[in-house]
C-alpha cells in the first residue's frame, strides 16, 4: 500500500510489502534497524561476555576452561543460583497473590475509579529504584515505621528483625515490581468481553467458578507476562537485594558485583553473569511455553 | 518548504551555537573521582566552587569508592572515564599494577614545598589521611574500647558489619584478626569469631549500605573512618568515634591522573588546588574534618592526632601483601556470613 493514499483492498494490505515513495520495504527490512541496535548492543556484549569467560586468570592473559570448572566446582555458587531463583519465585508468588485480586477489583470500578488506581499502580515506576529502596528502609528498620505502630499498639515488645532478611527483601519486592503484574495484567483483563462473565453467571456457575473457568483461564497470557517480568526484575535487583537484604543474603548479582568491581576477575564475573542469564532464561522460556500453550486453548 | 541543503544549515548553525557558550568562557571541565558521603559534600561545597572562581575550570565529580573507580577505568580501555582518580593504598596498588596511572611529575604542583616530603611521586600526590576506628551511638551503647569488645554485649547484638570491599572494612577485620591471634595475612581468627556472634549481629551490608544503616538504628556501632562520623554528626545523628586500645588505623589517600586523559593541565590546577593552603584549611574544621597534608594547616583540636608526624604510631598496613589475599577473603567472607 502506498502512505497517504487510501488503500482499496485494505484487508490484504499485510501481505503485501508496504511501499513509500519507490522504494518497496518488505517486513524484515522495516524491523532491520532494531534488529541491528539489538545485534549492537545486545549480542556483541553478550559474545563479548562468552568470550571473556573462556580465560582462566584475571588479566585474561591464558585462554581456558578454569572460571568456568572454578565456579560450578564450587557447591555454594549452586546454593546461590538456587536463592536467586527462589527469590524470583516468592516475589512471584507475591505480586500474583496480591496483584491478581487487585486487577479484578480494577475491573469494576468506574472509569474515573480506574485512573486514580492506575497512577497509584504506575506510581512506584515514577520513582528511582534507589529513592523506593531506601524507603523501605525507613519502613523496615529496627526503628522503622511497621516496628514503631507494632511497638507503639503494644503488639510486640522487642523491633521485630524485617530489614536484613528474606521476609523484607520479598516485601519490598513485592511492591517495587507490583507495576510489572499489574499492567500486562490489566492489559489483557481489559479486553475480556464482561457478558462472558454474566453469561456464565447465568447458566448457574457460582463466582469462584466463573473465576476459575472464565476469567483465569482468559487473563493467563497477561499473568505470565507478569510474571516473566518480576521474575526477571527480581531475580537481578542488585541495589534492593543488597541494601534490604544485606549482604548475608547472597544473590548471583552480588556476585557479579564483587567479581567484576571489588576483585576485577572478570572472567569468573562473566562465568556468574551467563549463570544468572542462562538461569532466569531458561524460567522465562518454561513461563513462555506456558503462555503459548494457554493462548491456544483460549484461542480454541 | 525546506530542503535538504537548508535543514542541512539550519543545523550546522544550531551545533555551531551550541558550541559557543563553552568557547566564551571556562577554560575547560575536569572529572575527578570522590568517595560518597563526606569526601563529595566537601569536594561539591569547597573545591569545586574554588577551582572555578581560581582556574575558570569546571570540575565534575563522580562519587564511587576506590574499588568501584578502577573497575570502571579498567572497563573503559583506553578511553578513561575519568581524569583524575581519588584512591586509598590498597586501591593504589591495584592501579599501579593495572597501568591506569599517567606518570606524574610533583614538580608541576607549585604548592609541593608545602606537603611533607615524600608525600608525591611519580604515581601521584597524597591529599589527605584517614583514621578508621570503631564509632557508636553513645545514647543507645557505651563506648567500646576496643576492637575484642565488638564481639561482646552489649555491642555485639547492635554491631554493623562490612566485609572486605573497602580499605577500611579490610584493615578492621585485619585488626580483630590480630586480637585473636591472627596477622596481617592471616584473618582466619578474627573471621571465626565473628561467625560465632553472627546470629545475633545487628546488620551485615555493603559499605555504602551502612551510614544509612546507622544513621536509622538498625546498627549502634560499626568500624569506619573519622569523615563518616563527621559527616553523620553534622547530620544529626548521635555518633561518636573512638580509637582503639590497641590502636587507630592510619593511611594516606592519593590523587592519580587517568592515564590518556586529555585534562592534563586542568589535573595539575585541580591536584595543586587540593593540596593548597586555601583547600585544605577549607576542610579541615568541621563539618568536613579532613585531616591535612599541608605543613601550613594546622590539625584541630577534636582530631585523633596532633599532628601528621603522629601518623607514624598509628597502624599501617602494608597492602603489597593484602591485595593478592583479598579475593580468597571475600569468597570465605560471602560463605561464613551467607545465611
Amino acid at each position: 500500500m502506498t502512505v497517504g493514499a487510501p488503500s482499496a483492498d485494505r484487508h490484504f494490505a499485510g501481505l503485501r510489502p508496504a511501499t513509500f515513495g519507490t522504494t518497496v520495504l518488505r517486513e524484515w527490512q522495516l524491523a532491520l534497524p532494531l534488529g541491528l541496535a539489538f545485534a549492537a548492543l545486545f549480542l556483541t556484549p553478550l559474545l563479548l561476555l562468552v568470550g571473556v569467560s573462556f580465560f582462566n586468570d584475571e588479566k585474561m592473559t591464558q585462554p581456558g576452561l578454569l572460571s568456568w570448572l572454578t565456579f560450578f566446582g564450587d557447591p555454594f555458587n549452586y546454593k546461590v543460583i538456587g536463592d536467586t531463583l527462589m527469590l524470583g519465585v516468592k516475589t512471584v508468588c507475591t505480586t500474583v497473590l496480591i496483584g491478581y485480586p487487585l486487577a479484578l477489583v480494577y475491573l469494576d470500578l468506574s472509569p474515573r475509579l480506574q485512573k486514580i488506581l492506575l497512577f497509584i499502580i504506575v506510581m512506584p515506576l515514577l520513582l528511582s529504584v534507589v529513592v523506593r529502596t531506601f524507603a523501605w528502609i525507613v519502613v523496615l528498620g529496627r526503628e522503622g515505621v511497621v516496628n514503631s505502630v507494632l511497638m507503639g499498639l503494644g503488639i510486640i515488645s522487642e523491633p521485630l528483625k524485617l530489614l536484613q532478611t528474606e521476609l523484607g527483601l520479598v516485601i519490598s519486592l513485592t511492591q517495587i515490581e507490583m507495576p510489572l503484574m499489574l499492567l500486562p495484567l490489566i492489559s489483557v483483563m481489559s479486553r475480556q468481553d464482561p457478558n462472558l462473565r454474566d453469561a456464565s453467571a447465568a447458566l448457574g456457575a457460582s463466582r469462584w467458578r466463573t473465576l476459575f473457568t472464565v476469567i483465569l483461564p482468559l487473563s493467563t497470557p497477561g499473568l505470565v507476562a507478569g510474571c516473566l517480568l518480576v521474575f526477571a526484575s527480581s531475580t537481578t535487583a542488585f541495589i534492593s537485594q543488597t541494601v534490604i537484604g544485606g549482604v548475608r543474603l547472597i544473590y548471583l548479582p552480588l556476585v557479579i558485583w564483587q567479581q567484576s568491581l571489588v576483585v576485577y576477575h572478570w572472567p569468573l564475573a562473566a562465568v556468574a553473569s551467563l549463570a544468572l542469564v542462562i538461569s532466569v532464561l531458561s524460567v522465562i522460556a518454561a513461563l513462555s511455553w506456558v503462555g503459548r500453550r494457554s493462548g491456544g486453548y483460549i484461542n480454541g | 518548504m525546506f530542503n535538504r541543503r537548508s535543514l542541512l544549515a539550519g543545523a550546522t548553525a544550531l551545533g555551531g551555537v551550541s558550541l559557543l557558550p563553552g568557547l566564551a568562557h571556562a577554560k575547560g571541565s575536569l572529572v575527578a573521582t570522590t568517595y560518597p558521603g563526606s569526601w563529595e559534600d566537601a569536594y561539591r561545597g569547597v573545591v569545586a566552587p574554588m577551582l572555578k572562581k581560581k582556574e575558570d575550570v569546571d570540575l565534575e565529580l563522580a562519587p564511587l569508592f576506590a574499588m568501584d573507580q578502577i573497575g570502571k577505568a579498567k572497563a573503559s580501555r583506553g578511553a578513561p572515564p575519568f581524569d583524575v582518580f581519588v584512591l586509598d593504598p590498597g586501591p593504589r596498588i591495584v592501579a599501579i599494577e593495572g597501568g591506569i596511572f599517567d606518570k606524574f611529575d610533583p614538580k608541576k604542583l607549585s604548592n609541593l614545598a608545602k606537603i611533607p616530603d615524600g608525600f608525591a611521586d611519580e604515581y601521584g600526590v597524597c591529599v589527605s589521611a584517614q583514621v578508621v576506628g570503631i564509632a557508636y551511638n553513645p545514647k543507645k551503647v557505651p563506648a567500646p574500647k576496643g576492637w575484642t569488645d565488638l564481639l561482646k554485649d552489649p555491642w555485639a547484638s547492635r554491631l554493623g558489619l562490612t566485609g572486605f570491599q573497602t580499605t577500611f572494612g579490610t584493615s578492621s577485620i585485619i585488626e580483630i584478626s590480630k586480637q585473636f591471634g591472627g596477622s596481617l595475612t592471616n584473618v582466619e581468627p578474627g573471621l571465626a569469631e565473628l561467625k560465632k556472634i553472627l546470629p545475633k549481629v545487628a546488620a551485615v551490608g555493603l559499605p555504602a549500605a551502612m551510614p544509612g544503616l546507622f544513621q536509622q538504628g538498625q546498627c549502634d556501632v560499626m568500624y569506619t573512618n573519622t569523615q563518616t562520623v563527621s559527616t553523620l554528626k553534622g547530620k544529626g545523628v548521635d555518633i561518636e568515634f573512638v580509637k582503639p586500645e590497641s590502636g587507630a588505623i592510619a593511611f594516606y589517600t592519593t590523587m592519580h591522573i587517568a592515564k590518556g586523559t586529555a585534562e592534563t593541565v586542568n589535573a595539575y590546577k585541580y591536584l595543586d588546588l587540593v593540596i593548597g593552603k586555601d583547600v585544605q584549611a577549607a576542610l579541615t574544621p568541621a563539618p568536613y574534618n579532613f585531616l591535612p597534608v599541608n605543613k601550613d594547616v594546622p590539625l584541630t583540636p577534636d582530631m585523633p592526632m596532633k599532628s601528621l608526624d603522629e601518623m607514624a604510631k598509628y597502624i599501617n598496613h602494608d597492602w603489597a601483601k593484602i591485595n593478592p589475599l583479598r579475593a580468597a577473603w571475600i569468597d570465605k567472607f560471602n560463605k561464613d556470613m551467607a545465611k
